[in-house]
């Protein structure tokens, strides 16, 4: 974990609202990895606190994320253009582990947290692990990802809230009517938390014990662990931070 | 060279630089980016007696040049602290200020009395926004900030006591001074200013918490202000913080009148903040032919 001034490379819409931001690291940075994110500054005075970005690709030198626009703080950062100098405090959190016996992947994503389940692909492409893909967005504009999840699936099933785009209903309903064909050895899922609360609530209805592991989003401060801005609540009535101990949890171990 | 070292209370300060209470945890998370060891000390973040777990989510919101924070005091309680976080900031060269907080004058005492001797010195939270019954009834009224004051110096065989001052209140010169007559030996502020930010979709505050505390840059100028009318109403040091980002900010505090500063949100925007502002402090005594940061406090002249 390291803070470097990081210079924007390429930061393009890529969906309705939802933008693509890639930028030069000036040094290399050790443990970039999928389920893992970025803590980066919008670029003015403004806006004293960093946004967490879950990142999306990396490259020896290069770092990709994709963010919704949906503040003042995000607006600025869109507005950045090839060439700015942004801070960046990265890698942070714990990431996505796929075991080697975990050779079935179901992958469910919804909204921006459809990127957290792209960086999966990437990181395990070639790898000899299958992926099914259950991927839901609002409408036709929001899709995004469609080659990547397509590419990289054995089945990438992509579904609409209003059946603008493939059929109409949601990633959780797309995945457990594939369950049983799918059988997968894990499930790691990102997206609203309506969605991840359907996910449990389902794989508890129908008693299915596949591990399930979940990325969770929330408003940080410090985004390293050290002010307890970002907690969520556990089963066991403790708290964990986002940024430190996750964002991935098991499922079964966080109150969604 | 210059000279950035300070005494507090008797405490030697390798420079005027401190981390402040609830930004910072207790320096694990930093050190892994800087050794903190670097810093003049590590205000811890507010430790009550038993653990608590704070308030709902969100806890973070933004205002312009400002972030507004309801995090409840969570914390893990003076036991824990003592036995998994202690040990590894005495490992650290910087001193070590536990920020305490309670419900009760009695909660105030045993807490000061538990930690008495084991840390450097104890700053009592008696300001904070965020919880009922956090502290901030003890700091409102100069009466009961005197008593809470009294109450923890009474229980304190040798560590010396600091005051967080809230600047929630009608007078902080009265304040200040009230804490001087309970017994504080030194005095910090500001802490957060109470405010609020509103959702205009869902028609409700962005914070759980519906209020939180405002702290960062944009409060700057009114923390100088109260510090100023603070030292001025004491014959006891002043920690001054509220919005510093550089060097230059620390040093309006200290010009105020302030003994050392304390460093908090800057620490969200910038992981480096304090090793910056200390390297920023040497760079602007230097050229200013000044000696020692020490013979800077309180230099502030008014205008007519
Ligand atoms: C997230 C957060 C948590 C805080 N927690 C505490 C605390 O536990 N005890 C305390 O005395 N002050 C606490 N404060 C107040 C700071 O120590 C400091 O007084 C205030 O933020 C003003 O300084 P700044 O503008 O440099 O942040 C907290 C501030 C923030 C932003
Ligand atoms: S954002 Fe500070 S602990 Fe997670």
């Amino acid at each position: 974990m390291k803070e470097l001034r990081v210079t924007v490379r390429e930061n393009v819409p890529v969906a309705q609202n939802v933008f693509r931001l890639t930028f030069s690291l000036p040094e290399p940075v050790e443990g970039l990895r999928c389920g893992r994110f970025v803590d980066l500054s919008v670029g003015d005075g403004a806006h004293l606190l960093r946004r967490p970005i879950a990142i999306c690709a990396y490259t020896a030198d290069s770092v990709t994320v994709c963010y919704q626009c949906k503040g003042a703080g995000t607006r600025r950062l869109a507005a950045c253009k090839e060439g700015d100098a942004l801070t960046c405090v990265l890698p942070l959190g714990n990431g996505f582990v796929l075991r080697e016996e975990e050779r079935r992947v179901a992958l469910v994503g919804g909204g921006v947290g459809v990127f957290p389940m792209i960086s999966v692909l990437k990181e395990y492409a070639g790898s000899g692990k299958t992926f099914y893909s259950y991927i839901g967005f609002r409408t036709k504009a929001a899709v995004c990802g469609e080659e990547a999840f397509r590419a990289g699936s054995e089945r990438a099933v992509l579904v609409t809230d209003d059946g603008s785009f493939g059929e109409k209903k949601n990633a959780v309903e797309a995945f457990f009517d594939d369950l049983s064909a799918a059988k997968p050895d894990v499930i790691l899922s990102c997206g609203p938390a309506p969605m991840l609360r359907a996910l449990k609530a389902g794989l508890a209805e129908r008693g299915v014990r596949t591990p399930c592991y979940v990325s969770l989003e929330e408003r940080m401060g410090c985004g390293i662990g050290a002010c307890l801005v970002c907690v969520c609540d556990l089963e066991n009535g403790e708290h964990a931070r986002v940024c430190k101990d996750g964002p991935v949890f098991a499922i079964g171990e966080v109150k969604l | 060279m210059v000279d950035l070292r300070v005494e507090l209370c008797g405490v030697p300060f390798k420079n005027p630089v401190i981390a402040a209470s609830g930004t910072f945890g207790f320096g694990k998370e930093f050190n892994e980016i800087y050794d903190i060891g670097v810093l003049g000390g590590v205000s811890t973040k507010g430790l009550t007696l038993e653990p608590r777990l704070g308030n709902p989510t969100p806890r973070i919101a933004e205002g312009y040049g400002v972030i507004l924070n309801a995090v409840g005091l969570q914390n893990p309680g003076v036991e824990e602290f003592l036995r998994d976080d202690l040990p590894f900031l005495r490992e650290k060269d910087t001193v070590i200020i536990a920020n305490v907080a309670g419900r009760t004058l009695d909660d105030y005492a045993a807490i000061c009395a538990r930690l008495d001797g084991l840390v450097d010195m104890i700053e009592l939270n008696i300001s904070c926004p965020n919880v009922k019954c956090g502290g901030m009834a003890f700091g409102i009224r100069p009466e009961s900030v005197r008593e809470v004051t009294r109450a923890a110096k009474g229980a304190l065989k040798t560590t010396p006591l600091i005051v967080k001052l809230s600047p929630n209140v009608e007078s902080i010169a009265a304040n200040a001074a009230a804490a001087q007559e309970g017994g504080a030996d030194c005095l910090s502020l500001i802490n957060t200013l109470t405010g609020m930010v509103i959702d205009l979709e869902r028609r409700r505050p962005l914070l759980a918490n519906n209020t939180g505390g405002v702290s960062g840059a944009g409060i700057r100028p009114i923390a100088v202000r109260m510090v100023f009318e603070a030292c001025n109403a004491v014959t006891i040091p002043v920690i001054g913080m509220g919005g510093i980002t550089c060097a230059e900010d620390a040093l309006e505090f200290i010009m105020a009148g302030a003994a050392a500063v304390q460093v908090g949100t800057a620490n969200f925007t910038d992981t480096l903040a304090m090793p910056r502002i200390i390297e920023g402090l040497h760079a602007w005594l230097d050229r200013h032919n000044v000696r020692s940061v020490a013979e800077l406090r309180g230099t502030l002249r008014l205008n007519g």
